[in-house]
């Protein structure tokens, strides 16, 4: 799908999340993270392409998908002047497979009162609470938005945990938007890469992770160095740290110097600079 | 049916200090305008004697113009839904823009028939009193009300809907309010080109004892005010008014970001 704002493209971005997976959408802020859940969830138009959800048209078959589908966003859309229990009220008659016992059992789970006014909730406790409405209906897609930013690390700790429980009977999948990449490296199978509005990478994510490697050798190297072996190099006091998109092969062609491990956030802090190809 | 119960409770729930600050202003105008008979000093007519029009007339229209307006109004809850980020929610939810639309115009209508049957107790107060039927007046000053009221909130509504977030609400709701005073402004041109009567001689008949308008005159101001074929003509607008209502919410609803 292509999506044009002035300044701004997401440039035909295509990707799958399959069944039963957790997809780790990863991007810089300003990446297209956003606009491309906003366009697949139809808050906004898109000019050209396809996008399908649940094998269905998100268009033509918008009101079927939505009942299959959940969605957290980083900020609870909430009235503050409701409670839990205004919230069950709202959404039992809008999901036909909203559960009321589920939806209790998580309220209970992360200890949220059931009468007190949503404008008294912590930042954590809404953020528990939008997830507790979205586990409630059954939704076979649940659509995250940076929904971990900004929470404590105990908090996010104990949501990831809850996403990997919801996954366990094989017929649902997650789609995670976070620039905060080691939520992603715990629970994600799969991971895709935007900046710019370009999908750069989309895979799964141990795939990735070990294609991927930093090779460490002095400046003078460089040049010796295959340039389609490189997605940029990173120069410091000491030498350059080359990040490779083919670590065994550069294990083989580069014998006498050090491939290190990438982790997801150096290849993301790699795949943005590709474009200066040194920096530091 | 269980979809519109939860869009209506949402609905009321958030709009429910609101309604029940308007229903306190209304009762008590209500009261206020009771006092002439609690006090005594309103009481039916002796026989051969016509019933106290002038003041049915300002105590009964006085009360359904309120009560109209109070019902018609805009709720507020269209800048509640931008401003917390419901309206985006509302996307991803399986709820359709027309059955969120009908949610709306249900609220309305509801509020409406609400604060028409107060008004109707209240007229029939004056009614039984006066020995004079003020239905006919009371229900046409309430819809007409209604309708002015509804006619701004549809332009009001329409240009609210192209604000997304907090702070475009702020520039909209200022368009909005000057929108809303051009719809004022242009009814009142063509009003006032217009009579009521549509008698060209009612302004030239001399009124007595300086009186602004002669009792002829208002007599008919009255006949026609309360008559079938003004209910007819104010019905009509409303029902014209709320498909407007209904067409513009649903728009709104539609209506995806940029």
């Amino acid at each position: 799908m292509t999506k044009r704002y002035d300044g701004f493209t997401l440039d035909s971005i295509s990707f799958d999340v399959p069944k039963g997976c957790i997809m780790g959408f990863i991007g810089q802020n300003g990446a297209g993270k956003t606009t491309t859940i906003r366009s697949l969830l139809h808050i906004t138009d898109i000019d050209s392409g396809e996008i399908r959800l649940l094998g269905l048209d998100h268009i033509k078959d918008e009101t079927a998908i939505k009942k299959r589908i959940a969605v957290v966003f980083d900020e609870l859309p909430f009235h503050d002047v409701f409670n839990a229990k205004d919230m069950a009220r709202i959404f039992e008659g809008m999901y036909p497979e909203w559960d009321n016992t589920v939806y209790q059992q998580y309220l209970e789970r992360f200890q949220l009162p059931k009468k007190k006014k949503i404008g008294q909730f912590s930042k954590g406790m809404k953020m528990k609470l939008q997830i507790a409405c979205a586990l409630s209906h059954n939704a076979e897609l649940l659509v995250m938005d940076e929904a971990t930013t900004g929470l404590d690390p105990v908090v996010r700790d104990e949501i990831l945990h809850i996403f990997m429980e919801y996954l366990q009977n094989g017929e649902r999948s997650i789609l995670m938007s976070s620039h905060i990449t080691s939520d992603l490296e715990k629970i994600a199978d799969m991971v895709t890469f935007i900046d710019k509005g370009k999908i750069l990478l989309t895979g799964y994510k141990d795939e990735i992770i070990e294609s991927h490697g930093i090779l460490k050798c002095d400046k003078e190297r460089i040049a010796e160095i295959d340039a389609e072996d490189i997605v940029s190099i990173r120069l410091n006091n000491f030498g350059a740290e080359v990040m490779v998109q083919d670590r065994e092969n550069a294990s083989y062609k580069y014998r006498d110097c050090v491939i290190d491990p990438a982790s997801l956030d150096d290849i993301m802090l790699y795949y943005v600079h590709r474009d200066v190809k040194e920096w530091s | 049916m269980k979809l519109y119960t939860s869009l209506i409770y949402r609905e009321l729930k958030l709009t429910r200090k609101r309604f029940l600050l308007m229903l306190i202003l209304f009762l008590l105008l209500a009261a206020l305008m009771l006092t002439p008979i609690m006090l005594g000093g309103f009481s039916a007519p002796a026989e051969g004697e016509d019933a106290p029009v002038e003041m049915i007339l300002l105590f009964v229209g006085t009360v359904a113009l309120t009560g109209g307006f109070l019902a018609g109004t805009n709720n507020g809850l269209q800048k509640a839904d931008i401003s917390t980020g419901w309206k985006r929610y509302s996307f991803v939810l399986p709820t359709t823009a027309k059955q969120q639309a009908l949610s709306d115009l249900l609220v309305k209508l509801m509020l409406i028939l609400l604060f028409g049957l107060l008004s109707t107790a209240f007229a029939m107060i004056y009614s039984v009193t006066a020995n004079y039927n003020a239905f006919g007046l009371m229900l046409n000053i309430y819809l007409g009300a209604v309708c002015a009221v509804m006619l701004i909130d549809v332009a009001y509504s329409y240009i609210i809907m192209f604000a997304k977030t907090k702070k475009d609400l702020g520039i909209l709701g200022v368009v909005a309010f000057l929108g809303a005073g051009l719809i004022i402004k242009i009814v009142d041109l063509f009003s006032s080109g217009t009579n009521l009567l549509n008698d060209n001689n009612l302004a030239e008949q001399p009124a007595e004892g300086g009186a602004l308008i002669s009792d002829a005159a208002f007599n008919r101001f009255v006949t026609a005010l309360s008559s079938g074929k003004t209910t007819l003509c104010i019905v009509i607008a409303f029902a014209v008014l709320c498909a407007l209502f209904f067409l513009v919410m649903w728009r709104s609803h539609e209506r995806r970001e940029p």
